[in-house]
């Protein structure tokens, strides 16, 4: 494990542990904050999306077509781990037979 | 207590599933079982963890895949701030470890009864929780140990696993139609910034910021047209 592998669980530890006690500590003052309240609503999900975005934004047709059936996976199941396995073996089995780019 | 380690078993064989899988993509991403374990013990942030992974194994930008877990679990500001009622008369040292241990399902779960019988309160919160972060260390570190054994994924397009899951995080985040518009407008101009070249962690951030700026404008324009009706 190198230097950056044990400074990211350094750094994601003490960043989701702050993040708690600063709930524990603000308490009362931040559920009656509708800004910051509006915030934590609406952060998560746009987050996400987010992500999917910089992942599919250079990627090959393949990729999409393989992010479309995971899609499909996800509205029907809502289950992550069932859209996980079976969005990577969609992507597996396209590569392994050579279809796309 | 012994209520809640019993309670929330069902919910944390579905962690234990999705910590499973967890486990193989960190191994392929260069984490030894026990640095996953490690991980998982001490950062206890399910889906944060997820993405840090996965942006460390893109950018190798530690800072930024950092932040970008954690500001996935901002939601626990909200969550822990919940429990004040529940952990008022719990001595302070077991207050910081029930926030550590708390995890979404067990919040969740002690919320509810708690609602339905109020003598419901921080043991069984202890219970369901040391119960969720000892299955998620252990069902990680194992997804790990396997990951080590298995072959090169990454060339079968391994890096997807991690988009099918944020899809599906996605999909369990939708709460109706009113995330349509500013997820898609995060999604476009995401897209929008990557491709004009801006670095892809500063793009995730930008790019959310205005689906939130979004959202925050629609729910403004709802509102005063609800204040214009007579």
């Amino acid at each position: 494990m190198t230097f950056d592998h044990w400074l990211l669980i350094g750094v994601l530890a003490l960043g989701t542990y702050s993040l708690r006690l600063a709930g524990l500590i603000g308490g009362q003052a931040i559920l009656r904050n509708a800004k910051l309240k509006v915030l934590l609503d609406d952060l998560p999900g746009c987050l996400i999306v987010a992500l999917v975005a910089t992942s599919l934004a250079d990627a090959a047709p393949l990729t999409w077509i393989a992010a479309a059936f995971a899609l499909g996976i996800a509205i029907v199941t809502n289950n992550v781990v069932i859209t996980m396995a079976l969005g990577f073996a969609a992507m597996f089995a396209m590569r392994y037979f050579g279809v796309g780019g | 207590m012994k209520q809640g380690f019993y309670g929330i078993l069902p919910f944390a064989i579905g962690a234990a599933a999705y910590g499973f899988a967890f486990g193989i993509l960190a191994a392929q991403t260069g984490y030894p079982w026990w640095g996953v374990a490690l991980m998982s013990f001490s950062a206890h942030a399910g889906a944060s963890q997820i993405v840090a992974v996965e942006r460390f194994a893109v950018d190798g930008l530690v800072i930024g895949s950092a932040l970008a877990g954690i500001a996935l679990n901002l939601r626990y500001l909200g969550i822990i701030a919940s429990l004040g009622g529940i952990l008022k008369n719990v001595p302070l040292w077991q207050k910081l470890i029930a926030i550590h241990i708390t995890g979404d399902e067990s919040w969740a779960l002690t919320m509810a009864k708690n609602a339905r019988d109020p003598t419901i309160g921080a043991p069984f919160l202890m219970g369901s929780g040391l119960t969720l972060i000892v299955t998620w260390t252990v069902s990680t570190a194992l997804g790990a140990l396997l990951g080590q054994t298995m072959p090169d994924l990454a060339s079968y397009g391994l890096g997807f696993a991690f988009t099918a899951a944020f899809i599906a995080m996605a999909r369990a985040m939708w709460h109706g139609p009113q995330n349509m518009v500013p997820w898609v407008a995060t999604f476009l101009i995401t897209v929008l910034l990557v491709k004009l070249g801006v670095e892809s962690a500063y793009a995730i951030l930008l790019g959310s910021l205005a689906g939130v700026a979004v959202a925050a404008l629609l729910r403004q324009r709802k509102t005063k047209k609800g204040e214009e009706m007579p």
